[in-house]
């Protein structure tokens, strides 16, 4: 049986979802305990994104905002709480499952680009269509189009650390694109970019929602780019503090 | 990830790092070829000392007196060989012959050159009885009581090398020997010979490079005082060497040592092969080194690449991706050394025969042993250098495998 069947089986059995939900998040808690103390990073925090949505998370620093954000990005485990993605229970399942769920049903754009540099633009995208098994025939016209739709198509075999950061942003967009995922988790993708280029980056996560009805999930600073998303989560101390529609 | 993209990315992660790579290849090339190196010289030697040996009668077997060649504990109470223990060997069951011999060195002058050579003395006519396959150039005679005749073996006529021949038949060259005499003082023996005989290659080093002259010659050039060196004493059969073997040993116990060539090359096998085995391990330290190097090079490579392998973790890559990706930089390293290692190895061993060459005992040219590559030898070699440099790989590779994530991606 393959990790998808697998994932698609328990999906079935476990709970019954409402199609436009693309992801449940039921009282979460993360609980730290180190030699300094016990800390609580989240504190029951409970919000569902439809499918399409654009959100913005934001908060204060130590607020919460990323352990929200490496829990729905299956990146690490809840002290307590669920997570659903697709209706799937993402801490019923093994980490090789959440791996592939991972690859599958999630796409990250990180603030630093996080592209592997000693290999081109077109291999940075298509590496997750590799991971999840995709001809390189079929992943090298997925990469050229995304690129294409992005506008950096003519960068395709270049190194990343020869481009831009804006330039560098767009092939971290093309790549969480690439296997066409549920969701797209974006860690302050404008935070090590200035103004005119965090714009345009943001204005292509907008396009991305908008006309390819895409979930997107960001995490941001900045107050006046969370204003311009669909809904914005304001977390402090861990908890959820506002929930509304911009 | 299918295998061809696993390849090419850890190709690729490895070129990232040219010089490093480059020097933790090195490390498996220097491991390997000094392994095959070693291997080949052995085996070129261990077969260098059976043919020599195999040119020996196989009914023949050699006794000396403990004062040389067969010393031990016992060597205060070794006879002389003489007259009297010569006729008592005789005397033996199933010994047909006894042949005594006075050994040593000279200096031979001819046509102006000089060449340092070994000197065997005895009756001429009796070399054939320890060399039963010898032949001698045409127009060669053999007599076995001329005090001046001399025969000649061929690496002394055609020394490696010269272009024209040191010696021929019928020519008189003068031999030059020294020793010291009761008082300490050196004194120097020279006679003059005339070429009688010439023989064909044998096959054996000692007597190719060797003048045989007549027993009383030697005994006068050589100032042996009527002591033999040797006696080459002939068994009836070759099966009847170990009880001639055990006769002699019973009669004279250990104040003679009496040997085969068997045991002469089971002894020298012997020291060759615990030599080989010393300077095996050495090679194999060396590449335990390698694989040591390997586990740095890799253990760094996943420091330094904590962000990239987190980043490949958040977008999908399983566990045992990650740990495909570092074993297959390690079996390339691996692959890369060993293979270049045979050939530096193989390379070098035939560079190192001909640069470390022996020279024999009493003088003459140099012996060149040519090593001998065993293909299964060399595929062993081959595999223990790669499995090493995968096992080597295997800990840093487990290690980038179970980084968390949330931690690889955090770290700077």
């Amino acid at each position: 049986m393959t990790k998808d069947l697998v994932v698609e089986k328990r999906s079935q059995n476990e709970i019954v979802h409402d199609d436009s939900t693309a992801l449940k998040v039921e009282n979460l808690s993360k609980i730290y305990n180190s030699t300094a103390g016990r800390v609580v990073a989240l504190d029951n925090v409970s919000f569902s994104i439809k499918k399409g949505e654009f959100v913005s998370i934001i908060g204060p620093s130590g607020s919460g905002k990323s352990t929200v954000l490496n829990m729905v990005g299956a990146l690490d485990r809840p002290s307590s709480g669920k997570i659903y993605i697709d209706g799937i229970d993402m801490f019923s399942l093994n980490d090789s499952e959440l791996a592939t769920v991972r690859n599958r049903r999630i796409g990250f754009i990180f603030q630093s680009f996080n592209l592997i540099n000693r290999t081109t633009v077109q291999k940075n995208v298509k590496l997750p269509g590799i991971i999840a098994g995709m001809s390189t025939d079929e992943a090298d016209l997925r990469a050229d189009k995304i690129l294409s739709a992005l506008g950096i198509a003519d960068k395709k075999n270049q190194k990343p650390v020869n481009l831009s950061g804006g330039q560098q942003q767009r092939v971290a967009i093309a790549r969480s694109l690439i296997n066409n995922p549920s969701i797209i988790l974006a860690d302050e993708p404008t935070g090590n970019l200035d103004t005119k280029t965090g714009e345009d980056v943001f204005d292509m996560l907008k396009m991305l929602s908008h006309k390819f009805k895409r979930t997107i999930i960001m995490v941001t600073h900045n107050p006046e780019l969370a204003e311009s998303t669909d809904r914005s989560i304001l977390l402090r101390d861990g908890r959820i503090e506002k929930d509304a529609a911009n | 990830m299918n295998p061809k993209d696993l390849f090419l990315s850890s190709f690729e992660a490895l070129v990232d790092r040219k010089v490093r790579t480059l020097l933790t290849i090195l490390m498996v090339v220097l491991g390997s070829s000094l392994v095959v190196v070693l291997n080949g010289l052995s085996a070129g030697q261990a077969v260098f000392l059976e043919k020599q040996f195999n040119t020996l009668a196989a009914n023949v077997l050699f006794v000396g007196s403990g004062q040389r060649g067969f010393r031990d504990a016992s060597a205060g109470n070794a006879l002389i060989i003489n007259t009297v223990i010569i006729s008592k060997i005789k005397s033996l069951p199933l010994v047909t012959d006894v042949i005594p011999e006075y050994t040593g060195s000279v200096s031979i002058d001819s046509q102006g050159n000089t060449q340092r050579v070994s000197v065997t003395s005895l009756d001429p006519t009796k070399l054939t009885v320890e060399l039963p396959n010898l032949e001698y150039v045409d127009g060669s005679t053999v007599k076995a009581n001329d005090r001046s005749s001399a025969i000649v073996g061929d690496t002394i006529v055609n020394p490696p090398g010269a272009a024209n021949a040191f010696i021929s038949l019928g020519q008189t060259i003068r031999a030059t020997a020294t020793y010291v005499d009761s008082s300490g003082k050196s004194v120097t023996v020279t006679k003059n010979f005339v070429v009688t005989g010439i023989l064909k290659p044998s096959g054996n080093t000692m007597i190719d490079r060797s003048v045989i002259i007549n027993l009383d010659a030697g005994n006068e050039l050589l100032h042996k005082m009527n002591k033999y060196d040797q006696l080459i004493v002939a068994a009836a059969t070759p099966d009847d060497v170990d009880t001639v073997q055990n006769e002699i040993t019973g009669q004279f116990g250990k104040t003679l040592g009496a040997t085969t060539p068997k045991a002469l090359i089971a002894v020298r096998q012997q020291a060759a092969s615990g030599n080989a085995a010393f300077i095996l391990m050495v090679g194999i330290i060396a590449l335990v080194v390698g694989a040591v190097g390997i586990v740095t090079t890799l253990y760094n490579s996943v420091t330094e690449r904590i962000r990239e392998i987190g980043t490949m973790k958040a977008i999908g890559a399983q566990n045992s991706t990650i740990l495909a990706l570092f074993i297959v930089e390690a079996s390339l390293i691996g692959l890369f050394g060993a293979s270049l290692g045979m050939i530096i190895g193989i390379g070098g061993g035939y560079v190192m025969s001909i640069t470390t060459t022996t020279t024999p005992t009493g003088g003459g040219p140099p012996v060149h042993i040519p090593p001998i590559f065993d293909p299964i030898d060399l595929i062993k070699v081959w595999l223990l250098s790669l499995t090493l440099s995968i096992v080597a790989g295997m800990y840093p590779a487990w290690k980038a495998s179970k980084l968390s994530p949330m931690v690889a991606l955090r770290r700077e």
